[in-house]
């Protein structure tokens, strides 16, 4: 059992500063997720904290004792690999086992655990097998069990299921979820992908550019985005920004975006505000009568995806589509000419630097 | 369009497949069929003498010599440089400092025709004035009156040696190339579960390089089988026939004592061994791959 501690860690490849001063705080048992565009230095942060990269500066903690310097073996982590890393020579029980043989452990022993191990993860049929024997999620089943096996304090996942095909991902994702809720150990789970984030966090650290963006619960992120890039990475399909300008009329904010004024119930808008971007989620979009709502809008596509349908919009705000979600049924099909609502409390609004107003 | 293919690949490939015939194909069966005639190499009249050839290797005690010194030689010959080869190559891996000098150096023998590297050891073992016998000199402080190459205990020993120098660079170079082939993440894992460096070699690097372990052992294998050309610079197979193998038993029959029939017969039992030590190594080859894949 332990919580992982950064202090001011920092990175850089040559002369390249890949992260600039990390401070993070992951708790005992935690499921914190890193979550970014490729190449923001996620798998970095996580190499960095199992110790196969060397920090540049700064400090890591593991269980209260610094590791910064501490060989990768000693600080009782376990990493699953993208390419699930499996030796090709080696039988699915030899490379569950193999931590343990390294260790000198009594090949009884070995048996003992390997089957153990197989038994939660559902392969012990397969253990005489050869890796390249396995499809995908099996072998990402066999790395899970060689990094479970020495019972480490804290897993380190970096992108487990992008090799997967999308059905396999889900179902791997809920075996990760549950792996979670069985050991209880702290994990730190890295992807590119949004919805895995969601919904494997505890917490979700959105990183970009070397640097967390914002730190919080997926509905914490979902809800009150920091910035613009949050806001825009978390949910999908992604929230819908209208670029403007801030006004005050009467006491009242309002956004004018083109044409289109938009009332702003949103809280007091600092003074001097002018450019702005106004943020608003698909489904806080709603179809009205025409003439009606806060603007008009022309149907452009309308996807199905069974439960509910994503409506594209043009609209007069800008160039680019607007995206509603709206519950399957909705009648409307390409050209209608509709109002379009906007559900007040729901409205983001960031200044010009991208940073939420609240 | 297609037939205008058909007609530059067979012209294509006549060129190398004729070469081939004339300079392989030809001597092979012009060879056996001199071993079964008692001709002398240049004379118009031979007569055909039956299996006498072969009987006569039976009863050969040279040959049995001959034989004996190639299969020593061949077991040296794949072993060392295979090893050596695998150890610098684990060494220029970990990156010592000078790591690229190093690799050049142990290469560099490669680009040296036999004759010439077979000149160069004769040098250092030569008696008087030869490096090895100089380092020996200044280390021990007592001149040794060794002549390496002509002492039957160490002629053999001694071009193995210098065989050995040149193969090295070749089995590191592929070596090399098999090291920068495995998946990094694999010794990534071996460093998060503790493998320590000869635990990591011995149980993932090496099985991994299986398949650069088979080319070397391939070249190793075809290379001292056609061994000859260095023996035949360093010591001529003496002396008193200490370090004669097949291929120079052959020569000398064939050519020094024309009995170029005989010395065809001893061709074709060497193409014989050749062959089944090549057929051996294909069928390990095969089973290796049901298992790697
Ligand atoms: N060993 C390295 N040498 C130089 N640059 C590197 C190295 N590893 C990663 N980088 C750079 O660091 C940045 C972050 O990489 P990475 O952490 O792998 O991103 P992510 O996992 O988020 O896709 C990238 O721009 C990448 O090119
Ligand atoms: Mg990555």
């Amino acid at each position: 059992m332990a919580d992982v501690r950064l202090d001011g860690v920092a990175k850089a490849f040559g002369s390249v500063q890949v992260i600039n001063d990390l401070n993070l705080a992951v708790d005992d048992g935690e499921l914190l997720v890193f979550v970014g565009p490729s190449g923001c230095g996620k798998s970095t942060m996580l190499r960095m904290i199992s110790g196969l990269e060397d920090v540049t500066r700064g400090r890591i903690m593991i269980g209260g004792r610094d590791v910064t310097h501490v060989a990768p073996s000693r600080r009782r982590v376990a990493m699953v690999f993208q390419s699930y890393a499996l030796f090709p020579h080696m039988s699915v029980a030899d490379n569950i086992g193999f931590g343990l043989k390294l260790a000198r452990t009594p090949p009884a022993e070995i048996r003992r655990r390997v089957a153990e191990v197989a038994r939660t993860l559902q392969i012990d049929p397969l253990l005489d097998r050869k890796p390249r024997q396995l499809s995908g999620g099996q072998r990402q089943r066999v790395a899970i069990g060689r990094s479970i096996i020495r019972n480490p304090e804290v897993f380190l996942f970096d992108e487990p299921l992008s090799n997967l095909d999308a059905a396999l991902r889900i179902r791997m994702r809920l075996e990760i979820a549950r792996l979670h809720n069985r050991l209880g150990v702290t994990m730190i789970y890295v992807t590119h992908d949004q919805t895995e984030a969601m919904t494997l966090a505890d917490r979700i650290a959105v990183v970009n550019g070397g640097s967390i963006e914002q730190l919080g619960s997926p509905m914490e992120l979902y809800d009150r985005p920091a910035n613009l890039f949050v806001a825009r990475f978390i949910g999908a399909p992604s929230m819908n920004v209208i670029p403007g300008t801030v006004t005050v009329e009467g006491g009242v904010p309002a956004i004018a975006c083109g044409e289109t004024r938009i009332r702003l119930s949103a809280g007091p808008v600092p003074p001097g505000t002018s450019d702005a971007t106004l943020g608003v989620r698909p489904e806080h979009l709603s179809a009205v009568n025409k003439g009606e709502g806060d603007f008009a809008g022309r149907v452009e596509i309308v996807e199905d995806l069974g439960a509910e349908s994503l409506v594209y919009l043009q609209t007069g705000l800008m160039a680019d589509s607007l995206t509603m979600r709206v519950t399957a049924g909705s009648g409307l099909s390409a050209g209608d000419a509709i109002g379009v609502r906007l559900d007040p409390a729901r409205l983001h609004l960031f200044d010009s630097r991208g940073l939420a107003i609240r | 369009m297609e037939r205008e293919n058909r007609f530059w690949r067979i012209v294509l490939l006549a060129l190398p497949l004729a070469v081939f015939a004339v300079l392989v194909v030809w001597p092979l069966f012009s060879s056996f069929y001199y071993s079964f005639t008692n001709w002398n190499g240049f004379d118009s009249r031979y007569e055909f003498v039956g299996f006498r050839n072969f009987a006569k290797i039976y009863t050969d005690k040279l040959f049995l010599n001959a034989a004996i010194n190639t299969a020593i030689w061949m077991v040296a010959a794949i072993l060392l440089p295979t090893l050596l080869g695998l150890g610098l190559a684990l060494l220029i891996d970990s990156r010592i400092p000078g790591g690229t000098i190093f690799k050049s150096v142990f290469y560099l023998p490669i680009c040296l025709s036999a004759v010439v590297v077979g000149q160069i050891w004769v040098w250092i073992y030569q008696q008087d004035w030869g490096l090895l016998n100089t380092v020996i000199w200044t280390v021990t402080g007592e001149r040794p009156a060794i002549a390496w190459l002509a002492k039957p205990e160490t002629a053999l020993g001694s071009v193995i040696v210098a065989w050995s120098w040149q193969q090295t660079g070749l089995s590191m170079v592929i070596y090399l190339a098999g090291l920068v082939s495995i998946q990094e993440e694999l010794l990534e894992v071996c460093e998060i579960e503790g493998a320590s460096a000869w635990q990591r070699i011995r149980l993932v690097i090496i099985p991994l390089l299986t398949p650069a372990t088979i080319v070397v052992i391939a070249l190793s294998v075809i290379n001292s089988l056609k061994g000859f050309d260095i023996l035949f610079i360093m010591t001529g197979g003496g002396p008193f026939h200490s370090s004669d193998t097949l291929a120079m038993h052959m020569y000398n029959e064939s050519f020094r004592k024309y009995l170029m029939g005989y010395g065809s017969a001893i061709s074709v039992v060497l193409f014989l061994i050749a062959l089944t030590i090549i057929r051996i190594y294909f069928r390990q080859l095969r089973k290796l791959d049901e298992i790697h894949g």
